[in-house]
């Protein structure tokens, strides 16, 4: 594996097409981000590249996620301490690469307020969602039986010259848990399985599963001493990347194990006990028992044999492991052992036996993909990874045929007949093709199993941070978008066979998604869908992409800080921003993001300040220099929006000082005060008034109809005639009054 | 606009309106021939050239019959305060009128109103055409104001009705024609 941090100053803007990943292979993991080293070369420190190396098999086949290779260490001088919420000092200089995780960094720490205080940090990779939601909840509160966290925060991290999550821990004094054994395998007899691992690690499920959260990294090497004599166990963490994320598939429910590794979802404390029952195999063992199968094979196994058959079935398991373990391993959620059946068992207390339901056998085995399919799980899997040959089965009715003779499951061979007649009818658009067909079909045979469209495979829960994932990744959201525009989500839902409020919410907010990605507008998209999703996500715009914005409260703050740095003639604002906002912040500002799609550039940068405007005054921040001036440099199309010129003039000059002041609500009122453009509009349409009556006062007088030397000797004839009546009463007047002296 | 079905309508209306004026004309002349016919007898003879020029003048306006007619009253007017002055009978109205001194005053001052007609309006048009310059120049002066003040859109709605103009001109401009 490549070096994890230069994986992770892989942004959006660093956009390669890559293949989606895939189950891990040959019972290992295939780390999520293997594929993703295009990171920006430049930001590298010195000497820190490293040539991605293949984790070499273990003997004893227990799978491992890859976590960062060791690196060189840097330069003190070059790279200083980095202070994290004014207490904590993370030195880039002290590696600690023992304690690395999957997708984050490990370095020494020194808290300043408690010398001597055993701590490291987790330096996160950017850009990947963490999971601040439990993050906050363990500040708050300590889980007994999981590595203690001491505070986390986003810290400009140096070598990589970006600002990402750092996450302090107590360091666990006796290290790891595997690393306990060296080169032997790490087995625990049968009487120490229980107080070793399963009481602490349960003890962890349990008061995680109180503050309705699941652990989802719970595995054998993520297990760890906290005391050097390595009496106290814990399990390690799981912030550092999405829920299930870095799980070797074996670790996972045969549901989620189907799903890519970032979809597969939040997940369960139920999922935390399969991850359980996996360990107490693995630690009772010493080894792993299906070492030698591929991802595909031991998925076949376990659908068709069930988990605890499929690892234990040729091993010799201790009469008073056989119960935990088989109801730690069930496939059937409601069968799985919880807490309180764990507890009991820990206490003595025993439990009835399982009976296990054998699953419906077929008379006969389908053929396809080169192998022999026993169960429809089994069938529903191979058909995601071979479209083409899927579709040809599908289409010729050999399927049907197969559930009808095989199966003797008629509901289900119509409910296929539907899907395909369903396609046939719209085929030619998007809705019918073959890709959306092979989805269906694979859904409607494995309701349980995720939504697995062109290898994107995810689990509902779970599709926020596969979308998240896959635009780390490709920098679009292409499939995403599809799966939403084709509904796969809803016909997900419709085939599920009980209706759980759960699901009926999940169906509402996915008609809400398709709803917000239809429209192409600012704050809209799958953008707004990716936010909506990812409330933890930080903002991904390119403008922020050396910050790291996670909250609406830093936003404007954050935003401010760039501009220094920012191009004065682009807008500080794109479709992520827009989104992240839209998705954040509290107060309706729909009309704002209407006018800022406006096509009309005046009424898109109008909105735009009085977006920004709001968020200021809403926020109670005082003050935005370097906004104010950005915004302030862009507002000419704005003033142009007035049709006097003085006016214009005024504003004009009255902008420097409220840039001064910081103030964008006053910019707002300034470039859009209801007054004075109620003013100027009126003032115009008089102006244009004014102007009509001049022009056709000329018209009348020197106008292209009238002919002027004529119109000018009539008005000397009607003189005239006027002169001459005066004349005339005058005359009268005065021999009327000559006469009559 | 009007069209060529309305035309004769309008001259019949015309003509039916200018019979019914004749009729009282006459009405009143006959009134006037009872009450005061010595008068009317020399208002009749001293103002032949007023006539003449109401026949003559085609205008609408009638301005040059007005111009005539106001001066050829005054040459008039002093022989008809002399006979009502004096006596009042168709006598006294026969000796005035019989005076060629007397018609030659009268039509004089007609003369004279002709002469005014034909030398004031040349006159005062050449003082109408100055002003007129200047008022033009006073309001191509204004609209140069307004359109430094709000901008060429401020003429946008002389410009829109020119266009309408000419749009209805091209549109309606054939019609009418055989």
């Amino acid at each position: 594996m490549a070096n994890a941090l230069d994986q992770a100053v892989e942004t959006a803007a660093a956009q390669k097409d890559v293949p989606v990943p895939q189950e891990g292979e040959g019972g290992g993991v295939a780390s999520p981000v293997e594929n993703d080293a295009v990171g920006k070369v430049a930001a590298k420190p010195p000497g820190t590249h490293k040539t991605a190396t293949k984790p070499k098999p273990k003997p004893t086949g227990i799978p491992e996620p890859d976590r960062v290779e060791p690196q060189p260490p840097l330069d003190a001088v070059q790279f200083p301490p980095v202070e994290l919420n004014d207490r904590y000092l993370i030195f880039p200089s002290m590696a600690l690469p023992d304690l690395n995780s999957p997708q984050a960094m490990a370095y020494a720490v020194e808290d300043r307020r408690e010398s001597g205080r055993q701590l490291f940090a987790l330096i996160c990779k950017p850009g990947l969602p963490v999971r601040t939601s439990l993050m906050k909840e363990l500040k708050a509160q300590s889980i007994n039986g999981m590595l203690p966290m001491a505070d986390y925060g986003a810290v400009f991290w140096s070598p990589i010259d970006q600002t990402t999550v750092a996450i302090v821990f107590d360091r666990p004094l006796g290290g790891r848990y595997l690393d306990a054994f060296g080169d032997r395998p790490p087995r625990v007899n049968e009487y120490e399985l229980g107080k070793l691992i399963l009481e602490p690690v349960s003890q962890a499920i349990s008061e995680l599963m109180a503050i309705d959260f699941a652990h989802r990294a719970i595995r054998l090497d993520n297990l760890f001493y906290m005391d050097k004599e390595k009496r106290e166990l814990v399990v390690g963490e799981c912030l550092s990347s999405p829920p299930g994320f870095d799980q070797p598939a074996i670790y996972e429910p045969l549901d989620r194990a189907y799903a890519m590794p970032s979809g597969r979802g939040y997940g369960m404390s139920y999922d935390d006990m399969y991850a359980l029952g996996v360990i107490a195999v693995f630690a009772l063992l010493g080894s792993n028992p299906v070492a030698r199968l591929s991802d595909d094979e031991m998925f076949a196994a376990k659908a068709e044999f069930g988990s605890y058959q499929c690892m234990c079935g040729n091993e010799r398991i201790p009469m008073a492991l056989i119960e935990p373990i088989r109801g730690l391993l069930s496939d059937e959620e409601f069968e799985r052992w919880n807490m309180e059946a764990l507890d009991q068992w820990l206490n003595g207390r025993k439990k009835t036996p399982m009976q296990r339901r054998p699953a419906t056998k077929p008379k006969t085995a389908l053929k396809f993909g080169g192998r022999d399919h026993m169960t429809i799980r089994s069938i529903a899997h191979a058909f995601s990874k071979n479209v083409p040959e899927a579709v040809k089965i599908i289409k010729n009715g050999k399927l049907e045929q197969w559930i009808n003779s095989s199966l003797g499951e008629t509901v289900l061979a119509d409910a296929i007949t539907g899907i395909i007649t369903a396609c046939k009818v719209q085929e030619g658009s998007p809705d019918g093709t073959d890709d959306v067909l092979v989805a269906k079909v694979c859904i409607r045979l494995d309701p349980h199993a995720p939504i697995r469209y062109k290898n994107f495979s995810f689990l509902p829960d779970g599709f926020g941070v596969a979308m998240a994932v896959e635009y780390l990744r490709k920098g679009n959201f292409q499939i995403p978008g599809e799966i939403l525009a084709r509904d796969l989500l809803s016909f997900w839902v419709s085939v599920q066979n009980a209706r759980t409020p759960d699901l009926t919410s999940q169906e509402r907010t996915f008609q809400t998604l398709r709803s917000f990605a239809k429209i192409n507008e600012m704050g809209y998209g799958m953008e707004r869908c990716l936010y909506e999703l990812n409330h933890s996500l930080p903002c991904q715009s390119t403008m922020l992409r050396t910050t790291y914005v996670d909250h609406i409260d830093n936003f404007i703050s954050a935003l401010d800080q760039v501009a220094d740095q920012a191009d004065a003639r682009s807008r500080p604002m794109d479709k992520h921003i827009a989104a992240f906002i839209a998705t954040h912040f509290k107060y309706d500002i729909a009309p704002h993001l209407k006018a800022l799609s406006d096509k009309k550039e005046e009424t898109s940068l109008i909105g735009l300040l009085s977006l920004y405007a709001l968020m200021q005054w809403r926020m109670k921040i005082p003050t935005l220099y370097g906004l104010s001036s950005w915004l302030g440099g862009l507002l000419s199309p704005a003033i142009g929006t007035y049709h006097s010129r003085t006016t214009r003039r005024q504003i004009e000059q009255e902008i420097p000082a409220l840039v001064r002041q910081g103030s964008l609500p006053e910019l707002f009122d300034l470039i859009d005060n209801a007054e004075r453009r109620h003013l100027d509009t009126t003032d115009f349409d008089e102006a244009q008034i004014a102007f009509a009556h001049a022009e056709a006062e000329i018209e009348s007088i020197a106008g292209e109809d009238v002919d002027q030397a004529k119109a000018a000797l009539q008005v000397g004839e009607k003189v005239t005639a006027m002169i001459a009546i005066v004349l005339s009463m005058i005359a009268t007047a005065v021999i009327i009054f000559v006469q009559s002296m | 606009m009007t069209t060529p079905q309305m035309q004769p309508a309008n001259q019949e209306e015309r003509r039916r309106r200018g019979r019914s004026n004749l009729t009282w004309f006459l009405l009143i002349l006959a009134f006037l021939a009872v009450l005061a016919g010595p008068t009317l007898m020399v208002f009749g003879l001293g103002m032949v050239p007023t006539l003449v020029a109401l026949i003559v003048d085609r205008t609408k306006q009638k301005n040059n019959t007005l111009c005539v007619g106001s001066i050829n009253f005054i040459g008039v007017f002093p022989y008809i305060m002399s006979l009502w002055g004096g006596f009042n009978d168709f006598n006294s109205a026969k000796i005035i009128i019989s005076d060629f001194f007397n018609l030659l005053v009268m039509y004089s001052a007609a003369a004279f109103g002709w002469f005014l007609f034909l030398t004031m309006p040349s006159v005062i048009s050449s003082f109408v055409t100055v002003l007129q310059q200047r008022k033009v120049a006073q309001l191509r002066g204004e609209q140069k104001d307004l359109i430094d003040e709000w901008g060429a859109e401020v003429a946008a709605i002389v410009e829109v009705h020119k266009m309408e103009k000419k749009e209805q001109h091209m549109e309606h401009g054939m019609e009418g024609l055989p």
